[in-house]
């Protein structure tokens, strides 16, 4: 079991490894899509171990792995595996065009590497005080990965998201630290007193005042990496100008890593304040988000923006469903975590094809997907309806999912405003989306295939057929054993 | 195993309080002093000394802890915030390019400096009633970390230079860790070494940030920045 927990996340770090001896983007490439594969096989064993509510701890908590971790696991593994085989596409094609230098394919595979493993470590501790410093890490490697391309307008977007997140995980930081300062008044190590099982235990003897303060803090922290609105505004601008499969991990992977954060703070807060002072303030960055999510996607211009947005939205419904609370709220919250993640890889890594294509990032510059390139073209316009939240997708379910955890809790206000919005959002990215599929013939000639070889065509295709077939099956069957990890996750925290 | 209640307890009057308020105090002057200043070279200068402040007041609550990981950490700050950092800001940036006077400022010095003040005066009313018992020194100690936070944030507000907001970013950085150690030592060493470990490569990855653009725009500052606003 231990050693499972060490091999997924020492599992993604072996293209790295191999970049001394090679730049070229093929090998490396293989090697990736091997690799984020093998990590899936083996966090889904994880899950499957710690899925009926069985618990491992060792070192002193420093590894700690319960039915939550299990399943953050398995969806960032799922977007790992699906954006490793897209790197390995689109890094071909780039190096083809001449677009990336050695160098450029040799950090962009070191540093995939080393955010997939930090990202997946993350869920593997139990000291908040390592959950930090892996998040952090994660957030850097991240950075590298946004101002590859090394232009002018990618290291502004780099230099953003850089100086932005560690500012806000700074704050996280201190959140930290006031929780620690709570935990004063108990028995027990001072390594205890991070470690989150021994905190959720004795949650009772912890300090209300500085519990409060640990909360909010951690949650503004966090929430900079989630992408909760006020503190979005790198998130845009990270997601457009990073490489497609990179943005695809960041939307659909590193916000789930703060959001992860952000649940075992809330459990705690839960515990010893009482289930109110966490939800009302989730509600508020919640509807804060939607609300911006929903004014931006409504502007268009540039469509990577456009799906940037998008998860800023999502991102609030998670947030919602986490205030709403009760067993639903959090099934809710878990399933959309895992759907959201899936339709949103979808949709960058497809992205990522029209950006070769088209070589433009508007909106209003690419028409005719549909009948330049059938299969990109029909993957888009489905990928927009799932992530838009329309049936038969799983997005679908996990929305229906919180709106009826909000008719629990009798909150028809919020229920109502929440449908409203998402309707807004419907209609503006669906709309987008439509007239770049299915709008007239392009207004600028397209750059040629996105790829030359088939080889490449089948490789890209691969990683948005797949995350596709997921949504539907998610849409209309939740597998036994996901419904029992989800069930005993939730368990786990309350 | 040393448990918070010692540094909980430590007085104000003993003499490592006074140590330890004498160093805040310093580090607060640190950060009003690169509010204050409009030269790159100044800047990494006084943070550099805020930074070998801040080593000593670890130390000096290592040795009223009795704490080798302590003692540790006092070393790592002073090697690596003291002198390894400015030092590399130095001569990877403003020697390499030549940087002297910093124009990108979107308020005048005297005023920020006022903003400053008034900043400081809020975060001794905010946190002065709270929490902390009287007589302790995390009574003082505390509210000054939060201004040396807050007016490291207000550096990253009106200097617009990509250096000067990297510099800003590690005064709330130096804030939070004189905050920590007044209040509750430190986290366990491992937590403690992780974090530094951070800084250090956010700091490597800002400094090749910063000289990517300083060779692609003429002045690697904020307003140059903008053809990302929406």
């Amino acid at each position: 079991m231990i050693a499972l927990a060490l091999i997924v996340v020492l599992l993604p770090l072996l293209p790295a490894l191999a970049t001394p001896f090679t730049s070229r983007a093929r090998p490396l490439g293989a090697l990736a899509a091997a690799s984020g594969l093998a990590t899936l096989a083996v966090a889904v064993g994880l899950a499957i171990d710690v899925g009926g509510g069985h618990r491992v701890q060792a070192l002193s908590g420093f590894l700690y792995l319960d039915p939550l971790s299990g399943f953050f696991l398995v969806t960032i593994a799922v977007v790992v595996a699906l954006a490793s085989v897209g790197s390995a596409a689109y890094l071909r094609a780039e190096e083809e065009r001449g677009e990336l230098r050695p160098l450029q394919v040799r950090l962009y595979f070191i540093f995939f590497a080393i955010f997939a493993a930090m990202m997946l470590a993350s869920f593997e501790t139990g000291n908040l005080g390592l959950l930090w410093v892996l998040i952090e890490a994660s957030t850097l490697a991240s950075c590298v990965l946004v101002g590859l391309e090394g232009k002018p307008v990618s290291l502004e977007a780099a230099w953003k998201y850089i100086i932005i997140s560690s500012f806000g995980v700074t704050i996280a930081l201190v959140g930290t630290l006031f929780l620690y300062f709570a935990a004063s008044d108990l028995s027990g190590s001072p390594t205890q007193h991070l470690t989150w099982s021994f905190l959720f235990a004795h949650a009772h003897g912890l300090s209300a005042q500085s519990l409060r303060l640990g909360f909010l803090l951690a949650l503004i922290g966090y929430g900079t990496k989630v992408g909760l609105a006020p503190m979005h505004t790198w998130l845009p601008d990270a997601h457009s100008e990073a490489p497609s499969p990179a943005s695809a991990m960041l939307s659909a992977a590193l916000l789930n890593t703060g959001m992860y954060a952000i649940i075992r703070f809330q459990a705690l807060t839960h515990a010893q304040l009482g289930t109110q002072y966490a939800a009302r303030i989730l509600l508020i960055f919640g509807f804060a988000s939607v609300l911006i999510g929903a004014l931006f996607i409504v502007l268009r211009g540039n469509y990577k923006r456009l799906f940037a947005y998008s998860s800023v939205e999502h991102m609030g419904i998670i947030a919602i469903a986490l205030g709403f609370g009760g067993v639903l709220g959090f099934y809710g919250a878990l399933l959309h975590t895992l759907t959201h993640a899936i339709g949103k890889a979808v949709l960058f890594l497809t992205s990522g094809d029209i950006v070769l294509r088209y070589r433009t990032r508007l909106v209003d510059e690419v028409r005719g997907v549909l009948s330049v390139t059938p299969l990109t073209g029909a993957v888009l316009l489905l990928a927009a309806l799932a992530v838009a939240g329309s049936p038969p997708f799983g997005l679908f379910l996990s929305e229906f999912t919180i709106v009826r955890a909000g008719l629990a809790r009798s909150s028809i206000v919020l229920v109502a405003a929440l449908l409203v919005l998402l309707a807004v959002v419907f209609v503006a990215l669906v709309g987008a989306v439509a007239d770049m599929t299915l709008g007239g013939s392009p207004e600028r000639p397209t750059a040629g295939p996105a790829y030359a070889e088939r080889s490449g065509r089948l490789l890209a295709a691969a990683p948005v057929l797949a995350g596709l077939a997921l949504l539907l099956v998610l849409g209309v069957w939740i597998p036994g054993g996901l419904n029992q990890l989800i069930m005993h996750s939730i368990h786990a925290i309350s | 195993m040393v448990t918070f209640a010692a540094i909980e307890s430590l007085s104000a009057s003993s003499p490592e309080g006074v140590l330890l308020d004498i160093a805040a105090v310093l580090i607060l002057l640190c950060a009003f002093a690169c509010l204050g200043s409009k030269l790159f070279d100044r800047y990494v200068i006084y943070y550099g000394a805020q930074s070998i402040v801040l080593s000593f007041a670890a130390a000096v609550v290592a040795l009223h802890q009795h704490d080798a990981g302590l003692w540790a950490l006092a070393a790592l700050t002073f090697a690596i915030k003291g002198i390894g950092i400015p030092y590399g800001t130095r001569h990877f940036l403003i020697d390499r390019f030549a940087l002297k006077r910093d124009v990108a400022l979107s308020t005048g010095l005297s005023s920020s400096l006022i903003f400053g003040a008034f900043l400081t005066a809020f975060a001794f009313l905010a946190i002065r009633a709270q929490t902390v018992p009287n007589g302790l020194v995390a009574e003082a100690v505390l509210p000054i970390s939060t201004a040396v936070i807050l007016l490291g944030a207000l550096c990253m507000v009106v200097r617009r230079h990509t250096i000067a907001q990297l510099i800003g970013w590690l005064i709330i950085e130096n804030g939070v860790f004189l905050g920590a150690i007044a209040t509750v030592a430190t986290f366990p060493f491992i937590v403690e070494a992780g974090v530094f470990l951070d800084l250090v490569a956010a700091v490597l990855i800002m400094i090749a940030f910063v000289s990517g653009l300083a060779r692609q725009l003429a002045e690697a500052s904020a307003p140059e920045l903008r053809q990302l606003s929406e």
